[in-house]
């Protein structure tokens, strides 16, 4: 589990440094993300090194983003201010992509 | 009393008690609008709200909690890695509709969003909206918006998609249940998972990876496609 969880960091740290250094406007754990991936598809790390902690971590993921959620109530007024276009833009682009996906693997999936 | 709250072990300890409740009230009544997350949020609002007690305070334990989705959208790479190969025969088509779904997810938001005169800053919390909420919070931080906002309106896309999603596309004429899970994770990243896995095994692993695949895009493509429509008001 330790090992897991310093792979885990490391590429979290090694984003981080990338984004820090070269300035681009990707967030550290997105680059971390696809370069684990890649460290495990050409066999850099090993599934079983990492699984420990990567299974523990997106089994709680949605534990993670409550105090975010809880955070709203700060803008709860700008919020209010605005609930009918934001609904409806929201709700009207969600239908929309959910049926763009959707058709494409309708029609040419197996 | 106050000074009490202020305590980092007060936030993290009602953010556990919340969400691990609130799970148990699901198991209870599997009734779509007891969505663990929101009723966990919703309850620990209305705590502060009732003990007069600030954000701020709340949030001094808070982050350590959220802290943990820096880590967890790394190891959203290895689940990627881990389920790559159950969706190999599919993955020219697999991959056109995340990309094509997901940038529809962003340019339609951001055009409606115009369209209704809504202000800036609310379009640039709003643009990531179809993608898993740590990722979705970390494009908004980088366009300038207000991630507090950012994730509140990230998670109640994926309630919608987990109650309305699979019903609309059956009720638009799609019957492949990958097409389902794929359209799932795209437009309404975990939670829509969720909704995925209980249609079919394959639909939620389609999901997931959706998911994944639609983070790294939106990543990638809202910062640039936010100066191409707001340009000078951020």
């Amino acid at each position: 589990m330790l090992k897991a969880l310093a792979y885990i960091f490391g590429f979290l740290l090694i984003g981080e440094l990338i984004t820090y250094f070269f300035k681009i406007p990707i967030a550290g754990n997105i680059l971390g993300m696809f370069l684990i991936f890649l460290a495990l598809r050409l066999k850099i790390v090993k599934l079983e090194d990492v699984k420990p902690a990567s299974d523990k971590l997106i089994k709680y993921l949605v534990l993670f983003f409550i105090p975010y959620g809880v955070g709203l109530m700060v803008y709860f007024e700008i919020i209010a201010d605005y609930w009918l276009p934001i609904s409806v833009a929201v709700i009207a682009s969600t239908v929309i992509t959910l049926y763009v996906s959707a058709i494409i693997i309708e029609k040419f999936g197996k | 009393m106050q000074e009490f709250f202020q305590l980092p072990v007060f936030g993290v300890f009602i953010s556990i008690i919340a969400f691990a409740g609130a799970r148990e009230l699901r198991k209870k009544f599997n009734y779509v609008l007891l969505n663990p997350v929101l009723v966990a949020i919703v309850f620990i609002i209305s705590f502060l709200l009732i003990f007069n007690i600030e954000f701020e305070d709340y949030n001094r334990g808070g982050k350590f909690i959220s802290f943990f989705l820096g880590p967890s959208v790394v190891a959203l790479g290895v689940f990627f890695y881990e389920k790559y190969e159950e969706v190999k025969q599919n993955l020219k088509v697999f991959l056109l509709s995340v990309v094509v779904g997901g940038i529809t997810g962003i340019l339609t938001v951001i055009i409606f969003l115009l369209l209704l005169k809504v202000p800036g800053f609310i379009i640039e919390s709003l643009a990531a909206k179809s993608v898993t909420t740590p990722i979705a919070i970390e494009i908004t931080k980088l366009t300038g918006g207000i991630p507090e906002i950012t994730a509140g309106i990230v998670i109640a896309v994926g309630i919608f998609g987990n109650a309305f999603g699979p019903f609309i596309l059956k009720k638009l004429g799609i019957k492949s249940k990958i097409a389902i899970g794929t359209a799932l994770g795209t437009a309404a990243h975990g939670i829509g998972t969720a909704r995925a896995f209980e249609e079919s095994k394959l639909a939620g692993v389609y999901s997931g990876l959706a998911m994944c695949v639609n983070g790294i895009i939106t990543a990638l493509i809202t910062p640039y496609l936010l100066q191409l429509f707001l340009g000078g008001i951020s």
